[in-house]
């Protein structure tokens, strides 16, 4: 694996605003992240943890006001390194108290002419992702043979149709589509939603990108049919080496597809590291959010011993009302009188607890 | 800064949403048009009340032939007189007499009857749904002002025959509106999880359906009910099929005043139709304001 | 021990869908007829839990809305505390009503979007029981204790709850009148991981607590592992498998339960990233009801059958496989099981 980094994503920013209640939706708030090539960073998080705004931020897909309001996306492949946020400085004004954003002035039209010409030659081209629910992000219209050939056209050298139908065909064989000739005249209606999936990520792929988001790309399968479109997924990545951000709620998911973890909540990331450090943690060394979330699923000690499942107290962060201070705090089983003064008031830095894992608690920092 | 949207300064307390009422969650022009709409529900209403006590500045059909067509404030007539010497103010008020009592029954008749076969073809179901529907499809394909005109034929042009007959007509829109709320109901599986509470029909649909979730409906056809009806009186008064005189109706009024238009005599026709224009709107922007109040359409 | 009651048993249950044509369709669409339950029988003790597992279609759900009849069965007989149900008038049955509940898997099932949690519950609380307000209040004091949920949550509309405090709501309205046996249809499904561990906790806390028995309908085979005392494997509107939890997830003798239970990734198994084996998760796709099916119903996708050289027996009209005893209160429906 190389070392360059295909995307850095810092302190990024991303608010919608409540009219109803008055109030900030703080979506993403403050998120670094860093995809190296031919890697898969697995980001894992629950409802409200900002996870798949990040993504739709990257592409610059936002298009709920404010929407990005500060921080920087650069995105660097094939020669070309660009800062995906570049000039947002100069459509936002905001102001900051005690660290964090509390008032924004956007021109979000101007922003958004902006992004698009930005967009334009990476969406899809060079950043290609895929969605939840395959069905209903497929054109029913059209069949699911003839929306391939149209990404290949439009993302790809080949123009020629004939060509880009054989690559389609290609693609069609590569995610494992049986009878692939047959199925390049189905409507998307006619195929299962597994089926559905396994065409969203040949659409994909057929535009060969430097990057691949996949967003939830097994939620709302069946089991079996999940277990497939995984490894199906490490096929590909084992083939193909293909870089991808892999959002999930998932921690099967994660665990099994990722190179590094990426733990978010309430719009941070609260742990980052190697798929080792993270999930299969020997020493527990790790951030008690993802401690307690490990916790919540079911294992075999549960089942034999008929122990409870340790769940974590407290709902889903409301990102209207996120928390002075650790963000975690509210919910957190591992405070103690050492660490509680800093956890109310405030939030700590990602630290480096050992070469490439960072968390972000007060655990970790001596006084 | 041009173009810049500015957004308030966001709140960090915490505050329990149910402290805050309806109204205030809805946006300020919808409350501006809701106020504009009752303003001019509660001038029509008061009209009416006038209208039926006969508490009116001038006898509505009192010709004064000295005064035709007088201009506007002209010997005690507020609005002027038409072409026959008569107060235009006193037969404007007077004029609502027509609308109102037949309105509400349009009104009525398209609700009630809208809800009993909305609540059959929703909660029933099966052939009695495919049977209600098609009945619905059939009057909804009825041209409906051929189907006032035949009825003026067959009878007379009594508002009251046309009434019936906006109303029958509307019957199909509230029945879909009645089953679109069931349908939507039954999707989130309301409705099982009633039964199988153990409530009884009759408790699910009059308070959980008819009540709770048709309310706001029922509140919203009937605003846009009664700006219709005014606007079908008009065009068939001016069609002369509408209120006959010498009862005055807003629709006669425009129509026998349009003939002196070009005399320059403007205020006859003019007065009345601007009394349509803007009570239209004030029912429309109550129906709207409402909808999106009730409704939540701008608060999510 | 005491030898446990039975609370519930499902005799030879079937439910037929008839997709036909509408009244006035033209052309030769024949009628075809769906089996969403065929021929399924099961019992439940008291305070105990059945899971029901199985592929979306695979007609579970329609088992456990049959039961409180919110659906009408096809044939077959039920009983509930001793009493056969599905021959009662919804006269005789709405008493009953208050002994079993449901907990749907819409979240927002039974929550009227525009009544305040308290006026919901004050309902529920009322259908069954003639009480006057203050015990109403106190009975609502006592389901939101029960159910972990603060009280100053009562003024709220559905919508201004999160999906784990609706959760609660629901199953503090199915508690409302005093059931005594649940259907948990997906409790756990649209949930947050860390919320979906509050509410099987809660599940089983309520179990103890009250000595309810549940029938808990999931696809999440880890929580059915855990929340079950047996677990009957439903495929296409049969049961395929039926055994005590811990011989179901680990000793399965049906090929269908294990490639279920395969595409599971256990904590073990994650440490090796290696893909599971070949042919263990079935084949491909969703079976369409359409298709006429002869014999065993998983043969079109089962391993064993590929196997074994595709042996008649399995696409044998007359024969299809029907559940019968393999020792240790198992069951499985195959010509071949596993051993």
């Amino acid at each position: 694996m190389s070392e360059t980094i295909i995307l850095r994503i810092e302190n990024l920013h991303t608010f919608f605003y409540a009219r109803s209640k008055q109030a900030f939706v703080r979506a993403v708030e403050g998120v670094d992240l860093e995809i190296m090539q031919g890697e898969t960073l697995g980001v894992l998080g629950e409802s409200g943890s900002g996870k798949t705004i990040t993504a739709l931020s990257v592409m610059g897909l936002v298009s709920t006001e404010p929407g990005v309001i500060s921080g920087k996306i650069e995105f660097s492949s094939k020669g070309l390194q660009q800062n995906l946020l570049q000039d947002l400085d100069q459509y936002v004004q905001h102001q900051r108290k005690n660290g964090r954003i509390m008032a924004v002035q956007k021109d979000c039209g101007g922003w958004q002419r902006k992004t698009e010409r930005l967009m334009g030659d990476i969406r899809g081209k060079e950043i290609a992702m895929i969605f939840q629910n395959p069905q209903s992000s497929l054109n029913p219209f059209v069949t699911v043979g003839k929306q391939i050939t149209e990404a290949v056209q439009l993302n790809t050298e080949i123009k020629n149709s004939r060509e880009a139908q054989q690559r389609a065909l290609h693609w069609l064989e590569r995610v494992k589509i049986d009878s692939p000739r047959l199925r390049y005249h189905n409507h998307p209606y006619g195929l299962s939603g597994g089926m559905c999936q396994r065409v969203m990520i040949a659409m994909a792929l057929a535009a060969e990108p430097s990057l691949l988001i996949a967003d939830e790309p097994t939620t709302g399968l069946d089991a079996t049919i999940q277990a497939k479109v995984v490894e199906l997924l490490m096929e590909l990545k084992a083939v193909l080496n293909t870089t991808t951000m892999l959002i999930s709620h998932d921690m099967e998911v994660i665990g099994r597809l990722s190179d590094r973890v990426a733990v978010m909540y309430g719009g941070r990331v609260m742990e980052s590291g190697s798929v080792q450090e993270i999930l299969r943690s020997k020493d527990g060394s790790n951030h008690p959010y993802t401690t307690a979330l490990l916790g919540c699923i079911p294992e075999e000690k549960h089942i034999k011993d008929k122990i409870t499942l340790q769940a974590i107290e407290g709902d889903v962060i409301d990102t209207m009302n996120i928390p002075g201070g650790c963000r975690f705090y509210p919910r957190c089983n591992q405070k103690n009188d050492r660490i509680n003064q800093s956890c109310k008031e405030h939030e700590p830095a990602l630290k480096e607890i050992s070469p490439g894992h960072w968390v972000r608690c007060w655990l970790y920092y001596d006084e | 800064m041009t173009g810049m949207k500015q957004y308030a300064q966001a709140s960090l307390m915490v505050t329990d949403p149910s402290s805050r009422s309806m109204w205030k969650q809805a946006a300020a022009i919808d409350l501006l048009y809701v106020g504009y709409g009752l303003f001019i529900v509660s001038l029509v209403v008061l009209s009416y009340i006038l209208g039926s006590l006969n508490f009116l500045p001038h006898n509505p059909q009192e010709m004064d032939l000295s005064l035709l067509m007088a201009p506007p404030g002209v010997a005690g007539h507020l609005l002027g007189t038409d072409f026959m010497g008569r107060d235009i103010l006193s037969r404007l008020i007077v004029g609502i007499q027509a609308y109102f009592v037949p309105g509400l029954l349009a009104i009525a008749i398209a609700i009630t009857l809208g809800t009993v076969f909305g609540v059959l073809a929703g909660y029933r179901g099966g052939g009695v749904e495919t049977a209600v529907l098609y009945l619905g499809n059939l009057v909804d394909s009825f041209p409906r002002l051929v189907l006032i005109l035949l009825v003026i034929a067959a009878f007379k042009p009594d508002i009251y025959y046309i009434m019936i007959i906006v109303g029958l007509t509307n019957v199909p829109n509230v029945l879909s509106q009645v089953k679109g709320k069931i349908n939507f109901l039954k999707q989130k599986n309301f409705i099982e999880a009633a039964v199988a509470l153990g409530l009884k029909n009759r408790v699910i649909i009059f308070k959980h359906i008819l009540w709770y979730n048709c309310r706001s409906l029922f509140i919203i056809q009937a605003t846009l009910g009664m700006a219709e009806v005014i606007l079908i009186e008009t065009s068939l008064s001016y069609l002369g099929f509408g209120v006959q005189e010498p009862i005055p109706s807003w629709g006669n009024m425009v129509q026998s005043g349009a003939n002196y238009l070009l005399q320059g005599k403007f205020w006859l026709s003019t007065t009345p139709a601007l009394a349509i224009l803007f009570t239209i709107l004030g029912f429309h922007l109550l129906g709207d304001g409402l909808n999106n109040i009730l409704e939540g359409r701008r608060s999510t | 021990m005491k030898m446990k009651k039975t609370i519930l048993e499902v005799v030879n249950l079937k439910k037929y869908y008839h997709q036909g044509r509408g009244p006035f369709s033209l052309g030769r669409g024949r009628q075809r007829t769906i089996p969403a339950v065929d021929d399924v029988s099961f019992y439940l003790k008291e305070n105990e839990t059945l899971g029901l597992v199985g592929e979306s279609g695979s007609g579970k759900t329609t088992v456990g809305k049959t039961i409180l009849r919110l659906i009408p069965a096809t044939s077959g007989e039920i009983f509930f505390d001793g009493k056969e149900i599905l021959s009662l008038s919804a006269g005789e049955f709405h008493p009953l009503r208050k002994d079993m509940q449901m907990v749907f898997q819409d979240l927002d099932a039974g929550l009227n979007p525009k009544m305040r949690v308290q006026a919901i519950l004050k309902e529920a609380v009322r259908v069954h029981h003639q009480m006057s307000s203050p015990e109403v209040d106190d009975r609502i004091r006592t389901l939101l204790e029960q159910v972990n949920l603060k009280e100053s949550k009562l003024g709220n509309f559905p919508h201004e709850l999160s999906g784990g405090e609706k959760r609660r709501v629901g199953i503090a309205r199915a508690l409302a009148v005093g059931a005594r046996f649940l259907v948990a249809d997906e409790p756990t499904s649209g949930l947050d991981v860390s919320i979906q561990a509050q509410v099987v906790n809660l599940l089983k806390d309520l179990q103890d607590r009250l000595g309810l028995s549940y029938l808990f309908i999931s696809h999440d085979l880890r929580m059915v592992e855990l929340v079950s005392h047996k677990v009957a494997v439903m495929y296409l509107g049969r049961i395929v498998e039926l055994g005590l939890a811990g011989h179901i997830a680990h000793a399965p003798r049906h090929p269908y339960t294990r490639s279920l239970w395969s595409s599971l990734v256990t904590k073990e198994s994650r440490e090796v990233s290696a893909p599971t084996s070949p042919g263990s998760s079935g084949d491909w796709g969703v079976f369409d009801f359409e298709r006429s099916f002869s014999g065993c119903r998983f043969a079109p996708r089962c391993p064993v059958y590929q196997e074994q050289a595709r042996p008649d027996i399995c696409t044998d009209p007359v024969s299809e496989p029907q559940l019968y005893d393999v020792g240790r209160a198992h069951k499985v429906a195959c010509h071949f099981p596993l051993s």
